[in-house]
């Protein structure tokens, strides 16, 4: 079989919580069988399942050996991504262009309240040279990149703290988003003057991580207009890794999203990002992580972004949906900004629907200061 | 419902890790053993590395290992820098009265920085380009610790 282009064919994504009232594996079936009931489809027409789940996260090796059962893999093709839903999608991506896959479902799950996520992450550094120090984990490396940002561009902390203001407000027009993060009265001060986590980097500026699942379903062009009249078509995609350590990185901007959106923006023929997309779903573990990539996608100059008109009736709106703001769901908060993405163009976005929405973008990332980037360029209509 | 149950599972295995570091890193601890900061050269681009790599990922470069080392002395310069009263190790719980300066240094003749405490220091003076230098531990050992942190250089 010959494919070309990759629909998606159905989303779910469950609501996020910072203490879910549902186990680890009854939140991931819900997505998986959410997603399926979206497209009117059934366990039996899952072809493969790639799953997104981190083995730290999950406190056990080899995570998803759990989870066969509530995610349709049983006795199935299956695999897995060690980080962000966004990156698994991708992989599900790649399983349908092979020719070999009808249909994927593409899911990512973890529960943050299970563990302590930022300690946790100093697993993640160089374990012979930075762990023994202890002064490095993802939320030291996200103040010295808000730090590196403002430093560099001379952007003050309010033009961070109004990223979060902007976000935490479309997150309250977002029914599906975690309820903490629903604040349509968010206010810059309310940002400044919120405990400081590391500074400048205070706790409404970051999106803190919670419990969830997503799920997504793909398939070859032919299949995809059989089960919708409105399959969403992936574009473009562009990915990018940098190096490692934080001292090698000008930590002001993202070279690996330059590169992401680079590739994806050449695939889907985007020429000017900021005529030719009508919105942005961004992954922003900080606040400030939305303007660096904003700037490295090409919305606006290096140190321009906190300029941006990106209300959701502004000229190029960004996080709609109130972004990881709205439910940081490690290895899924990528995905749903892919799912969100998706909504926009059906024009099932509800409460934060862009008006006219027709091409999106939406992006994921991983690592301290965002070492990877993905990035995808998605459109509607049966062509 | 019952009260949910939580099931804690800390402390039921321990596995310690026994890394080598590798030849590159072999050296660089050598050095600090000896009160010594060393970095070593790509041959391509003249990069600078602490700690020293074996690949320059800028041109992709193999830099030897008889290539050319560095003793870079003690002096650095604060590149960034956050403070936190939250252990960078522990629970969320185990927030400290005390704050604690973590620092993004350069140190003085390599092109990349290192992380590490700035000691004895107040928030309010930290400033972005100030020389800082190395404070050792009392006993060397050849590990990243030998390093104790940076501090405001002419300080006390």
């Amino acid at each position: 079989m010959n494919v070309d282009k990759v629909g998606i064919v159905g989303y779910y994504h469950i609501k996020p919580s910072m203490d879910l009232d549902m186990g680890r594996y009854e939140s991931i079936f819900r997505a998986v069988r959410g997603a399926l009931d979206s497209a009117k489809l059934e366990r039996k027409d899952l072809t493969s399942v790639v799953s997104a789940t981190n083995d730290f996260y999950d406190g056990r090796t080899i995570s998803n050996c759990f989870t066969v059962e509530p995610s349709g893999s049983y006795l199935k093709d299956e695999t897995k991504v060690e980080m962000d839903g966004a990156y698994a999608m991708l992989y599900g991506m790649m399983r349908v262009l092979s020719g070999n896959h009808k249909l994927v479902a593409v899911w990512g799950a973890s529960m943050a309240s299970c563990f302590p996520y930022e300690s946790v992450s100093l697993m993640a550094t160089d374990p012979t040279f930075e762990r023994p120090v202890e002064a490095l984990n993802v939320m030291t490396a996200g103040a010295f990149q808000m730090r590196a940002y403002m430093n560099k561009f001379g952007v003050g902390p309010e033009d961070i703290a109004s990223v979060a203001v902007k976000n935490r407000k479309n997150a309250a027009m977002n029914e599906m988003a975690l309820p903490e993060s629903q604040e349509k009265d968010a206010s810059v001060k309310g940002v400044l003057e919120s405990e400081v986590l590391s500074s400048p980097v205070t706790e409404k500026m970051y999106a803190r991580p919670c419990d969830g699942a997503a799920c997504v379903l793909l398939a070859p062009e032919q299949q995809a207009m059989r089960i919708t009249d409105t399959p969403v078509w992936i574009t473009g995609v562009g990915y990018s890794q940098e190096t490692y350590y934080l001292g090698d990185r000008d930590l002001s901007k993202s070279k690996s999203m330059e590169n992401a959106a680079r590739m994806a923006f050449k695939a889907a023929g985007v020429n000017d990002p900021r005529k030719d997309i009508s919105v942005a779903e961004l992954y922003e573990h900080f606040a400030h992580e939305e303007l660096i990539q904003a700037e490295a996608i090409g919305f606006s100059k290096a140190g321009q972004a906190a300029k941006l008109s990106s209300g959701i009736g502004g000229e190029i709106p960004i996080n709609p949906s109130g972004g990881a703001m709205s439910g940081n769901v490690l290895c899924a908060a990528g995905l749903m900004r892919v799912i969100e993405a998706v909504k926009q163009i059906k024009g099932e976005a509800k409460g934060h629907q862009v008006q006219g929405a027709e091409r999106a973008i939406a992006s994921g990332q991983w690592g301290f200061c965002a070492q990877n980037s993905i990035l995808y360029v998605l459109e509607g209509g049966r062509k | 419902m019952a009260q949910k149950w939580i099931e804690k599972t800390e402390g039921i295995v321990r596995a310690d890790f026994a890394y080598w570091v590798g030849k590159y890193m072999d050296k660089f601890y050598d050095g600090l053993e000896k009160q010594k900061i060393v970095g070593n050269k790509c041959p391509s681009c003249n990069k600078v590395y602490v700690p020293p790599r074996k690949v320059c990922g800028d041109c992709a470069a193999t830099i030897p290992l008889d290539g050319e080392w560095l003793d870079l002395g003690t002096k650095g310069t604060l590149l960034n820098f956050t403070a936190t009263r939250y252990s960078v190790s522990e629970r969320r719980k185990k927030k400290s009265e005390k704050t604690t300066i973590i620092g993004l240094i350069q140190v003085d003749g390599s092109d990349t920085a290192v992380i590490y405490p700035i000691l004895d220091a107040q928030e309010q003076d930290m400033k972005i380009g100030m020389k800082l230098d190395v404070v050792w531990n009392k006993k060397q050992q050849g590990t990243p610790n030998d390093i104790k942190g940076f501090k405001v250089a002419g300080g006390a």
